[in-house]
C-alpha cells in the first residue's frame, strides 16, 4: 500500500480568517474536531495525476510491474472528465498492458471498502491475479473557502493498494449497506446534467449559517451525518462481528474512516472501544480524503504491524451516498506500507 | 435536568444556564455549539436529533422537553 500526498500544506490557523465566525469560536472548533494541518493539491491537479506519480514510484522501485497488472480500480469522485473514465487516463498515461480491466466506481467515504469487496470479487477470475486498488480525490478544489462547515476538514490524497491473492486463501468477511434517499446529506449540487455548471451555480451564497458555498461546492449535512455514523456503524459492525463469532476484543484494530477526530472518538465511546484501537489522527494531520483515509490511517499508524506482524482488523468505511461498509480480515505480510509526498509543481 | 443545564454551560462555555435562558441568544450558539449537544445528548441520553430539529427550540427548557419526547418514544 502506498499513500500519495501532496506536499502543499496549508494550517487551520491561516485559513481561519476566511470564514465569517469570530475567531475564538473557530479555535473552539480546531480543538473539538481536531483540525490543524492537512493537505491539498494545488491548482490545477487531478487525481490522475497522484495515481500515476504513485504507480510510477512502485514501478522504479520494482515493488510493482506495470505488465502484472490486470485490473485497475479507481474509486473517486473528483474524476478528470467526464468521460473517458480516469482508470483508463491513468492506464493510458504509463503505457499500461491492454489486456486489463480499467474501472472507475463512484464511491466516497466507504470506497475503500467497496474498492476491496470488488478487487476481491475480481480475483475470483482465473485471468486477474494483480488487482491495483487507487482511492483518489481533489475535492479541496470542490469546496468553498468559505464554508467553516466544512472546509477546515477536506484534504486531497490518493492511496494505491496492490492486491493478489494469499497462499492460504483466507476467508473474508464483509457488511454492506446502502440507502439513496439519504443523497443529500453529502452531495455537490451543480457540474452533472441534472444542473449544469453555470454563472449561476459559481455563485457564492449565505446558506444561513455564516457559511458561504455555491451549488458547485460540496455540501455537508454535519449534523446528519453525525447522527448517521453513531446510529449506523456500532450495529453495522456488531452485525459483522457477529456472523463471524469474533468478539470486540479480539479485534486488535478498528480501522475506520476518518472524518475528523471528534466523530470518531464519539465512534469509538459508543462501541465501547479503547480510542487507542480505532486511529483518529488522520485529518489534524493531512485532512479527510474521502476514500483514501482508511490507508492513511493505516500507513500512518500501524505501518509495521502489516509489514512485519499480523493483525486482525475491522475496517469500515461511511459517507456519501449514503453508504456504509465493515470488513473483519487480517492484516499483514505487506511488501510495503508507507506515505510519500506529491511534489510541488510536479504536474 | 441540572445534570442537563450543567453540560449545556459546558458546552457554551459559561458559568451556567438556567431553564428560561434562550439558546439562540448565547453569542457561542452556532453550528458547532449545535453539534456538540446533539453529541452530549446522544452520549448521554440515547436521544439522537438533528440540527433542523432545533428549530422550534427556545429555551433550554425547551430542548429538555424536546428530549424527553424523544426518551419516551
Amino acid at each position: 500500500m502506498l499513500v500519495v500526498v501532496p506536499a502543499n500544506e496549508r494550517t487551520f490557523i491561516e485559513e481561519m480568517k476566511n470564514y465569517n465566525f469570530p475567531e475564538a469560536r473557530s479555535l473552539k472548533l480546531k480543538e473539538v474536531m481536531g483540525y490543524d494541518r492537512r493537505r491539498l493539491v494545488e491548482p490545477g491537479v487531478c487525481a490522475s495525476d497522484m495515481a500515476v506519480f504513485g504507480l510510477q514510484n512502485l514501478f522504479d522501485r520494482g515493488l510493482l510491474k506495470p505488465d502484472e497488472i490486470d485490473a485497475l480500480l479507481l474509486i473517486t469522485q473528483s474524476p478528470d472528465y467526464f468521460m473517458p473514465a480516469t482508470s483508463n487516463i491513468i492506464q493510458g498515461r504509463l503505457g499500461l498492458k491492454q489486456g486489463m480491466l480499467c474501472l472507475d466506481i463512484n464511491q466516497a467515504c466507504a470506497g475503500f471498502v467497496i474498492g476491496l469487496i470488488q478487487a476481491f470479487m475480481l480475483l475470483e477470475q482465473e485471468s486477474v491475479r494483480k488487482v491495483v486498488l487507487i482511492n483518489a480525490d481533489v475535492l479541496s478544489r470542490k469546496t468553498s473557502p468559505k464554508d467553516r462547515n466544512i472546509y477546515p476538514l477536506v484534504g486531497d490524497a490518493a492511496a494505491i493498494t496492490v492486491i493478489e491473492r494469499d497462499a492460504q486463501d483466507s476467508v473474508i468477511h464483509a457488511t454492506l449497506k446502502m440507502d439513496g434517499s439519504r443523497n443529500d446529506a453529502l452531495m455537490i449540487p451543480a457540474g452533472g446534467l441534472r444542473l449544469p455548471c453555470s454563472a449561476e451555480t459559481a455563485v457564492l451564497e449565505d446558506v444561513g449559517d455564516n457559511n458561504l458555498r455555491a451549488k458547485d461546492h460540496l455540501r455537508m449535512d454535519g449534523s446528519a451525518i453525525f447522527n448517521f455514523v453513531q446510529t449506523e456503524i456500532p450495529p453495522l459492525i456488531q452485525g459483522l462481528l457477529d456472523h463471524v463469532g469474533v468478539s470486540m476484543d479480539a479485534v486488535d484494530y478498528f480501522l475506520c474512516h476518518q472524518p475528523n477526530r471528534f466523530m470518531l472518538q464519539k465512534l469509538a465511546d459508543k462501541m465501547k472501544v479503547p480510542h487507542s484501537k480505532m486511529p483518529n489522527n488522520v485529518v489534524e494531520r493531512f485532512g479527510n480524503s474521502s476514500g483514501s483515509t482508511i490507508p492513511m490511517a493505516i500507513a500512518l499508524n500501524i505501518a509495521e504491524k502489516v509489514t512485519d506482524g499480523q493483525i486482525l482488523a475491522c475496517l469500515a468505511g461511511f459517507g456519501g451516498g449514503l453508504t456504509w461498509a465493515a470488513m473483519l480480515m487480517r492484516l499483514g505480510g505487506w511488501k510495503f506500507c508507507e506515505i510519500i509526498d506529491y511534489p510541488n509543481q510536479a504536474k | 435536568m441540572n445534570e442537563f443545564l450543567k453540560k449545556l454551560a459546558e458546552i457554551l462555555e459559561v458559568g451556567e444556564v438556567n431553564e428560561t435562558d434562550k439558546l439562540k441568544a448565547f453569542p457561542q450558539w452556532d453550528s458547532l455549539a449545535v453539534l456538540s449537544v446533539i453529541a452530549m445528548l446522544d452520549a448521554n441520553y440515547g436521544v439522537n436529533l438533528r440540527a433542523a430539529d432545533f428549530g422550534p427550540v427556545n429555551s433550554a427548557a425547551d430542548l429538555w422537553t424536546l428530549v424527553q419526547s424523544k426518551k419516551r418514544v
